[in-house]
């Protein structure tokens, strides 16, 4: 399960879309689960569960018209599996969707994504624009429907706490492309926030392992990429005195990888 | 390339099954305008056959808005494409659609107005003229669903749509121009004449061209959203 | 039998239908020997009697809407057990296309029979008079085609349509709560709707059998339709209509004998083309009322399997829609006879049972022509 974060505007549905083959890319070429997109998309979204955040169902009908239209296009939609979701998502079958509530219009699509069986779960901000509680509540769902399941996902968001919580591995877009994209305990294990004691030397923030350096007075904060047990060392060689190296927050590590990499 | 039919005629019927509520007033307003006709009067006849035409227009326009500038406007066009379609299935399925919800009450109400001129005392003249009137509404039908389906602005399809429709009005002004067309409407005799002729190809064949350009044009996009 | 069973209900209504149809036969056969009718029925006889138009009046304000509740009641019944898709196939195989095939034939084969009685009848009726006139002019311009007996067929699909309108657009929620009230409601407010709809024709009402719907067809055939359809979901209703009956019976035999009384001074003329409002609340009165007590009656007395009605309700289609050609011939053919009317009456409605059964027996029980008009 990879968690895909950005600032808006990073090209995360972007990617997504052409992942779905409904946007062609200008060069290069996309192959997903073995299919060239977008010559082969017919055959790559009956493998694929797509739902992104602007993605919406029809207002005046209801879930189940909905259920109906997506078993009759995918031949491995699994009832049982659908009822069992609908129940845990608490929705009502045969209520309009006009009527629910955007949790609730959220959980449907899912719902519908995953009663498929698809092979890959392609999920844009699945939980932008939901209140604090229907947030929890689709997220919880989703772990609890995901622990389950033998398939990949990716999913998209700019909050970084909805992928440290559903997320294995977690992957950096910034402006187009990748900037940083590893396990989620690599990136804890590996990013530190070294505070030290001296004068800020210059040409610091070029050594590859630094991602950003400033001063405040006699602090000095050094934020590390690739943390290792030698750099305290090495700072000491430059006048600096580590006074104590913190793991990080994974908020905290994608702000200062965004802001490396626009210094950059 | 192969078209995926089964999810073609899955798009159709969704289509039909949201088109549903308008097509049920339209019908309801079609009962009504017949009704009026029925009713054998000069000002019922009047009403009856307007009626008609602001049913046949705002089925024209409801048979676009809903398939294509609603799922649009409302983002259900993501979820369609979400399923196993390539942009041609879906052009296929929205041309389709859309000829056949438009088509069914246009087909009815053509045959129901020509039925109502040969069988009635109304003088067989107004049989070319109707063709006419409804060939018009087929080429402004065309070309509103060619716009609908290739511009992603909302207000063009819009106003491509009104403005077509409307200029049903100087159309008809244009026909009373020509007197060999003006003339023969009282007259209760079904006489083709050239100039009939010429209008009324002229309307279809622009209608089916644009059409298939819009469709050519459609298969040939790799992807769209 | 106090309260039968909602399935057991259906062969009331089954028969009931088959009854209603048959009634089509007599009543039109019997018109021929209505003095009302005089002026507008082609096979009208030499003779006539009062005692007939005592009797059809009644018939006819009784036959057509408790025929259209029954269809109402069984389209909702088809509805529910097997949906909206399936009422709609069912409405194309048995009505859209027996009303194609039959209707060129049964207004060829009218034409047929009336043109030979227009040339050969020694004693003809003021219509087939005016139809030799016509003949005989030289520029005769076209008549406007009519659907004849065949008009049932025509509003059947009609408000087949305007139900399916009324269950897309979901209007109908207010209809389970006036079933839900005390019947007294519907059974005087009813008749307050209809009158403007038979206030706006004849009295009697004529039938709708030009080639556009009328205002007031739609509106009158369509409330017996929309009854029965939403007595179909609250089938308890007619029971609670039950102790109503005396008063319905005394009220519609009081009623009854009003409007015989007004259709007598003023019958219908080509000067007279519309009922007065009181006459038309009287019509509105005893159609809905004599419909009811029908219903009652029927559910009373035909609620139990009969092998007799139950043939006769599979024949009762076919018979209708074939009845009239074969009736018309044979009463033009009668025309010139002496003989009294009641036997004249009696070998016209047999032999045309007679033929309609036994063309029902030959060529459809037992041949693919029952999928449609069995």
């Amino acid at each position: 399960m990879m968690g895909l974060v950005g600032v808006n505007g990073a090209g995360k549905t972007t990617l997504l879309r052409l992942l779905t083959g409904i946007a062609a890319p200008d060069t290069g070429e996309v192959t997903v689960l073995g299919h060239r997109l977008p010559d082969d998309q017919v055959a790559a979204k009956r493998d694929i569960g797509f739902a992104s955040e602007d993605m919406r169902l029809y207002r005046g009908q209801s879930l189940r018209w909905h259920m109906d239209l997506i078993r009759g296009v995918y031949p491995g939609w699994d009832e049982a599996y659908a009822g069992e979701l609908r129940r845990r998502f608490d929705l009502r079958v045969d209520q309009r969707l006009g009527g629910y509530s955007h949790g609730q219009r959220v959980k449907a699509l899912l719902l519908l994504c995953l009663a498929r069986r698809p092979r890959l779960l392609l999920l844009d901000e699945p939980t932008t624009g939901l209140d604090p509680v229907a947030r929890v509540e689709v997220l919880e769902a989703l772990a609890d429907v995901l622990q389950e399941e033998s398939r990949s996902v990716l999913f998209s968001s700019h909050n970084t706490h909805d992928v440290e919580r559903l997320a294995d591995t977690i992957t950096f877009l910034h402006q187009g492309r990748l900037i940083a994209s590893a396990d989620k305990h690599d990136f804890v294990d590996r990013w530190r926030r070294v505070l030290c004691h001296g004068v800020l030397p210059g040409g610091l923030e070029s050594w590859p392992e630094i991602a950003r350096a400033r001063a405040n007075g006699s602090l000095v904060e050094i934020k590390a990429r690739a943390w290792s047990e030698d750099l305290p060392a090495r700072l000491a060689a430059q006048g600096l005195q580590v006074q104590r190296a913190d793991p990080m927050t994974l908020e905290d590590i994608f702000i200062t990888a965004v802001r490396s990499e626009a210094v950059a | 390339m192969r078209l995926n039919t089964a999810v073609i005629r899955l798009l159709i019927a969704k289509d039909w099954q949201l088109f549903q509520k308008p097509l049920a007033v339209c019908v309801l307003a079609g009962v009504v305008a017949l009704c009026f006709l029925g009713l054998a009067e000069p000002w019922a006849f009047y009403v009856g056959s307007l009626l008609l035409l602001i049913v046949l227009i705002s089925s024209a326009c409801f048979s676009i808005s809903t398939s294509l500038v609603v799922e649009r406007k409302e983002h259900t066009l993501a979820f369609v494409m979400s399923l196993p379609v390539s942009p041609l299935d879906f052009t296929v399925s929205k041309l389709i659609g859309s000829l056949l919800t438009f088509g069914v009450p246009f087909g009815l109400m053509l045959g129901g107005a020509l039925a109502l001129v040969l069988y009635t005392p109304l003088p067989d003249g107004l049989f070319v003229y109707t063709l006419l009137i409804f060939g018009w509404l087929l080429f402004a039908y065309a070309v509103s669903l060619a716009v609908a389906m290739s511009v992603e602005s909302e207000g063009w399809a819009t106003f491509v749509m009104i403005g077509s429709m409307v200029l049903i009005n100087p159309y008809i002004m244009g026909l009373s121009q020509v007197p060999v067309i003006a003339d023969r409407i009282s007259v209760d005799a079904l006489v083709w004449t050239a100039p009939a002729v010429g209008i009324l190809t002229t309307l279809v064949v622009l209608a089916l061209v644009v059409l298939g350009v819009t469709t050519w044009h459609h298969a040939r996009k790799p992807a769209f959203y | 039998m106090d309260a039968p069973a909602p399935a057991e209900r259906l062969h009331a209504m089954d028969h009931l239908r088959a009854l209603a149809m048959l009634a089509g036969v007599l009543f039109h056969a019997a018109l021929a020997y209505s003095p009302v009718m005089r002026g507008f029925f082609p096979t009208a006889d030499r003779q006539t009697s009062g005692w007939v138009d005592a009797v059809v009046w009644g018939l006819h304000l009784v036959r057509m809407p408790l025929f259209f509740f029954l269809a109402g009641f069984f389209a909702a019944w088809v509805i529910e057990r097997r949906g909206g898709t399936a009422l709609a196939r069912q409405r194309v195989r048995r009505i859209l296309v027996p009303f194609v095939v039959a209707w060129p034939l049964v207004e060829g084969s009218l034409a047929a029979s009336t043109r030979w009685a227009a040339l050969n009848v020694e004693h003809p009726s003021a219509l087939l008079v005016a139809a030799r006139e016509w003949m005989q002019r030289p520029d005769r311009p076209p008549l406007p085609p009519t659907t004849a007996h065949l008009w049932f067929l025509y509003y059947l699909l009609l408000l087949g349509v305007l139900h399916w309108a009324v269950r897309a657009l979901e209007w109908g929620r207010g209809g389970p709560w006036l079933t839900s009230r005390s019947p007294q409601w519907l059974l005087l407010g009813l008749p307050l709707l209809l009158t403007p709809a038979l206030a706006s024709v004849s009295a009697p009402h004529p039938a709708p059998e030009g080639l556009l719907p009328q205002f007031w067809a739609i509106g009158f055939y369509g409330a017996f339709y929309a009854l029965g359809a939403l007595v179909h979901a609250r089938r308890d209703w007619l029971e609670r209509a039950r102790p109503l009956a005396p008063w319905l019976t005394a009220g519609s035999a009081t009623l009854y004998a009003v409007f015989l009384t007004g259709l007598a001074a003023a019958p219908p003329s080509a000067g007279n083309t519309t009922a007065s409002w009181g006459l038309a609340a009287v019509e509105a009165c005893l159609s809905v009322w004599l419909t009811v007590l029908c219903l009652l009656v029927g559910l009373r007395l035909l609620n139990r399997p009969s092998p007799g009605l139950r043939y006769l309700s599979q024949a009762a289609y076919w018979t209708y829609l074939v009845h009239l050609p074969l009736l018309f011939a044979l009463q033009y053919a009668l025309m010139d006879r002496g003989w009294p009317w009641p036997l004249k009456l009696a070998l016209a409605v047999g032999a045309t049972l007679v033929g309609s059964l036994l063309t029902y027996q030959l060529l459809v029980r037992h041949t693919p022509l029952r999928r449609f008009v069995g």
